[in-house]
């Protein structure tokens, strides 16, 4: 099936193999389906987050860097780009510029876990500051913190170097804040500033190499369209696969044996669309299958297949009518 | 079964019973369908379905760009009924479950 959707990468659903490559850790051959892929859609600028995404996990962070920045004016809104540009500076140790692609993921998803996280470790007193002003969405454009100028919010310590509680806003790193502020104390064998340095390492090392998020991105913004059919009562799942069989996104709440419904579903539309085609009627668009205990709705979207499972007394109709903006998205994101 | 039940239906094409491998037991179509065809169509797609979910009475509805095709296993055979997309469909399918 690889080879196969390897030769229609001009149907961009190249990066819908990619991401399963990814999730699968089988990194190498999502570099290699997505270089081929790009190489005939150039201007793919998800796949292009994807390629940079899959050389971060694979360790090449020169190269995750050169393929997300070189596209950055496009992506920059994107929140899984700029956290893969964060992760990937912090592991070149440029944590300024790894703080500012956290801060601009941050003001894309004030919630976004990942980027706080690595925050409050890189930014002394971020936390604090978050803590009493916790981040309200902005109902203005997030603008994107521009590289050559970054502000620190730094909390002031007392001579003790406890923290005050006071936070300052400087172009200069904390630590130099620190230096100027706290007295220095020749008695002691350790310098104050030898500490901080020590505490930022030891913050660094302690980032935790949390791998992205890889399931949910190319078809995260199905999930809410998605959310509105599962909501109906007598809707039991939502999954969609490729043309072939292949899973690519399930809604389902554990009850069916999913991989096996796929295969089947896409035999049986394959099936009947060959055998359309063959009597020159145009090929299947969507179809019903009534078992005595659920209903299988199925939707041909481009090359992938939206499935919908039912309990019986349910109505087919308003199945199609909710599915038609999921369809529409899905036709958005895969070509 | 009476197959006019259906052909009277405005914008149906035809329709038919088939046996489960395909032989066409009754079948009116209009001069663009052969039945044969959709005979032999319908008998393999609710073979795979009987195969696919293991089950029996197998019913499905197949919409294509041009047409919608019924299929229905009973007792006989297999009925298929095919009509245009803007035809009744929802007459169609009463229809179709009266005969089970």
């Amino acid at each position: 099936m690889g080879d196969e959707l390897r030769v229609d990468s001009g149907a961009l659903i190249f990066a819908t193999l990619a991401d399963v490559y990814i999730s699968s850790g089988m990194i190498d051959e999502a570099i290699s389906i997505l270089q081929d892929g790009l190489a005939r859609n150039p201007n793919y600028y998800l796949a292009k987050v994807m390629l940079g995404r899959a050389y971060y996990l694979k360790g090449e962070f020169d190269k995750s860097v050169a393929t997300l920045e070189a596209i950055y004016d496009e992506i920059k809104e994107d929140e899984t780009a700029n956290i893969c540009l964060g992760h990937s500076y912090l592991k070149l140790g440029d944590n300024e510029k790894a703080v500012r692609f956290y801060e601009a993921a941050l003001k894309i998803n004030a919630e976004n876990t990942e980027a706080r996280q690595a925050l409050e470790k890189l930014v002394p007193g971020f936390a604090a500051k978050h803590d009493v002003e916790p981040a309200k969405p902005s109902e203005e454009k997030p603008e994107i913190a521009e590289p050559s100028e970054v502000i620190h919010e730094v909390v002031l310590p007392d001579e003790t170097g406890a923290p005050t509680g006071e936070v300052v806003l400087s172009t200069e790193p904390s630590e130099a804040i620190r230096e100027v502020v706290l007295p220095s104390e020749p008695e002691e064998e350790v310098s104050v500033s030898s500490v901080q340095e020590e505490t930022a390492d030891s913050f660094i090392q302690e980032i935790p190499e949390k791998p992205i998020e890889t399931g949910t991105v190319p078809l995260e913004s199905l999930d809410k369209p998605v959310g509105r059919l599962m909501s109906l009562d007598s809707v039991k799942s939502v999954f969609i696969a490729t043309k072939d069989g292949l899973l690519i996104k399930n809604y389902g709440k554990g009850e069916n044996d999913v991989e096996a419904i796929c295969a089947s579903v896409a035999g049986i539309c394959l099936d009947v669309d060959e055998a359309f085609r063959l009597l020159k009627r145009g090929g299947l668009t969507r179809c019903i299958i009534e078992k005595p205990d659920e209903t299988i709705c199925v939707m041909v979207v481009g090359d992938s297949l939206l499935t919908v499972i039912t309990k019986v007394e349910t109505k087919p109709g308003l199945v199609f009518v909710y599915a038609r903006k999921i369809i529409e998205e899905i036709e958005e994101i895969l070509g | 079964m009476k197959l006019e039940n259906f052909i009277k239906i405005p914008k149906v094409l035809g329709a038919g019973l088939v046996s489960e491998d395909g032989f066409i037991i009754e079948g009116r179509a209009t001069y663009e369908y052969d039945t044969e065809r959709l005979g032999a169509i319908a008998a393999r797609v609710v073979h795979r379905i009987k195969n696919s979910f293991g089950m029996e009475g197998a019913s499905a509805i197949i919409y294509t760009k041009e047409n919608v095709l019924f299929l229905k296993e009973v007792e006989q055979g297999i009925v298929f009924v095919i009509c245009q997309k803007d035809a009744n469909v929802g007459l169609v399918k009463i229809r179709l479950n009266k005969i089970a």
